[in-house]
């Protein structure tokens, strides 16, 4: 590693019921992760539905590495690096925008939307050497996507991302989904940004966490309980019959099914009540039959991470972006469905707000414990953080996935096994930065 | 009946004033039961029942917010953020029955675990006359940041 740091062995600081405070402080560690994670490993980018038209585009990052996601005029999705080829500058300038080019202000080089380059201004001091075929865009080496979910890496090597996902993430994936009686997310409704001064890791982790909702989330249930009645305090209790599961690759859910199941009358006798209700609950009918869209609504959703930074909450996309060791962003995405009557988004949107956003009831307080937690981290008489809950429980499910009770820490663990598989993997990167283009040398240049 | 411009002044910066102090049950009361409290995501003009808003309450939903940062359990204001506001630039619009549109900017200085925040923005109110003073029926608040990454803002703006 860099700066002449003997390399960690990540073995002494991750354990399988703890982990090492070093691991969310550490500046190379953080670096290690960049590489190793994030500029190498399947990251989610963008929703093809963010971009529904030709020349739609949206800038966004991979890691700390700036590129856009665009549609080409062929339709076609395309994950380009924002740089010029010529001398690095930045060709796009905003975070999203519908154009047929991007072009370079520094030299005024002009690249399609497709990533090719269009024109070079005074093309004559160039010499025979150079073709145009050479200089488009840079592509993000790898781009996947499963039913609108755009994912990349930055690695032109490595497992598939129908490996890195697997069966039961697609399930999940799926659930989320096929609320739409279309089948189609809308990812237009806009974004909830929102930043905290802690370790990226810390929002995957609460995340996928069941213990803490009824202690830093209570002023939310109690406002639930004032209005309606509701315990919903019951479902992250350790009574509860809800599951944390292990979806294997470092993927995760909280799984409500049990507690949904059991209320499930509840739910069927409620949406006909509520503003476009019954029209939703006959389309949804009609197009997976009665079993399975009770299957569906039942579920409601899914609650998942995707390592290493999408996760899905209620109705919305979660982009976990770092940014230093101890900043992060989050973007979250709520999502409408296509299909269903305007008031059924609305109430969506509105269900939404009141827990997540920067001014929003619920997900505030999960950003103070993150920075709490930062702050604890310098107290190091003893580094480690405890993630033994329910380790001895964990068991089998017949899908063939791990499960635990909802309040039980098998999320985390699992989390850093993946990310202690990874970590550990080969860190050569270099070989894949590439080597320095020849440009002039076949045209006899000085190199 | 002309607008007394001196009446419609003192209402805003009263409020300012409770919103600085975290003087949740007094702000509370200044709204009308029929309120619509807005802060766009994104930009300046959404519609909100396709785009998500940073805030989009009724009196209902104000009443949850308050209850919660009342509570001592929203760990968002634990500590409570230091506030004080500057509020100016008021344009006044009359409408019927002496209620009126005010325009206003805002210039937000925020201070929460030894970090001090600006925030700016416009506000649009409409105010309904009650008793000797108005009612809030409608706030919208257009954040200079609104499509910015904004950590915790859970004081009242």
């Amino acid at each position: 590693m860099k700066n002449g740091h003997a390399k960690l062995d990540y073995n002494d600081f991750v354990k399988e019921d703890r982990v090492h405070g070093r691991m969310y402080t550490d500046s190379d560690v953080y670096q290690e992760e960049l590489d190793k994670i994030f500029h190498r490993g399947w990251v989610y980018v963008g929703h093809a539905n963010e971009i529904p038209n030709p020349g739609d585009f949206r800038a966004t990052t991979i890691g700390t590495q700036s590129i856009i996601m665009v549609r080409d005029e062929s339709g076609q999705v395309q994950l380009l690096m924002n740089r010029c080829t010529h001398r690095a500058n930045a060709v796009c300038q905003v975070e999203r925008g519908n154009t047929k080019m991007f072009r370079c202000a520094y030299h005024g080089w002009t690249f399609r939307n497709n990533g090719d380059l269009q024109g070079v201004t005074y093309h004559d001091r160039y010499g025979e050497w150079f073709r145009k075929e050479d200089f488009g865009l840079r592509k993000v080496p790898r781009m996947g996507m499963y039913r609108g979910f755009v994912f990349g890496s930055l690695s032109p090597v490595g497992i598939t991302l129908d490996e890195h996902l697997g069966q039961p993430v697609k399930e999940q994936l799926d659930l989320f989904i096929d609320l739409s009686p279309e089948g189609e997310l809308d990812v237009t409704a806009g974004i909830h940004k929102y930043g905290y001064r802690a370790n990226w890791k810390f929002q995957i982790e609460n995340s996928m966490d069941g213990y803490h909702p009824n202690f830093v989330h209570q002023t939310f249930f109690t406002n639930i309980q004032h209005r309606t009645g509701a315990k919903l305090t019951g479902l992250f209790a350790s009574s509860s019959n809800n599951l944390t599961r292990d979806l294997g690759n470092g993927h995760v859910m909280l799984d409500y099914r049990p507690y949904n199941r059991e209320n499930s009358r509840r739910v069927q006798e409620l949406l006909p009540t509520r503003p476009g209700g019954k029209e939703y609950l006959d389309a949804m009918v009609a197009r997976h039959g009665e079993k399975h869209a009770e299957e569906i609504l039942t579920a409601g959703g899914t609650h998942m991470l995707i390592f290493p930074n999408l996760v899905l909450i209620g109705v919305h996309i979660r982009v976990i972006r770092p940014v230093t060791v101890d900043q992060t962003e989050v973007f979250l995405y709520p999502t409408l469905l296509k299909g269903v009557p305007a008031a059924v988004n609305a109430a969506r949107l509105r269900g939404h707000e009141s827990f997540y956003g920067p001014a929003g009831g619920g997900a505030t307080d999960d950003l103070e414990m993150f920075e709490r937690n930062q702050i604890g981290l310098s107290a190091r008489v003893d580094p480690w953080l405890v993630l033994a809950r329910g380790f001895q429980q964990e068991r089998l499910d017949v899908d063939g996935t791990v499960v635990g009770q909802v309040t039980d820490e098998l999320t985390q663990r699992s989390i850093w096994r993946q990310w202690k598989k990874v970590m550990s993997q080969d860190g050569d990167t270099a070989a894949r930065r590439g080597k320095p283009r020849q440009l002039t040398a076949a045209a006899g240049g000085r190199g | 009946m002309a607008v007394d411009r001196h009446h419609i002044e003192n209402f805003l910066y009263r409020e300012a004033r409770l919103m600085d102090e975290n003087a949740y049950d007094d702000w509370l009361a200044l709204w009308a039961d029929e309120a619509l409290y807005w802060v766009p995501a994104n930009d300046d003009d959404i519609d909100p029942q396709r785009h998500v808003s940073i805030v989009y309450e009724d009196k209902t939903r104000l009443e949850d917010r308050i209850a919660r940062l009342k509570s001592g359990a929203a760990y968002a204001q634990d500590p409570k953020s230091r506030l004080r506001r500057v509020i100016a630039n008021i344009e006044i619009e009359e409408g019927d029955n002496g209620e009126v549109t005010v325009y206003s900017n805002f210039n937000l200085t925020e201070l929460r675990r030894s970090q001090q925040r600006t925030f700016a923005g416009r506000t649009i109110h409409k105010l309904r006359p009650h008793d000797a003073s108005f009612q809030i029926t409608y706030k919208k608040v257009l954040l200079v940041n609104n499509d910015e990454v904004i950590s915790n803002m859970t004081f009242l703006i």
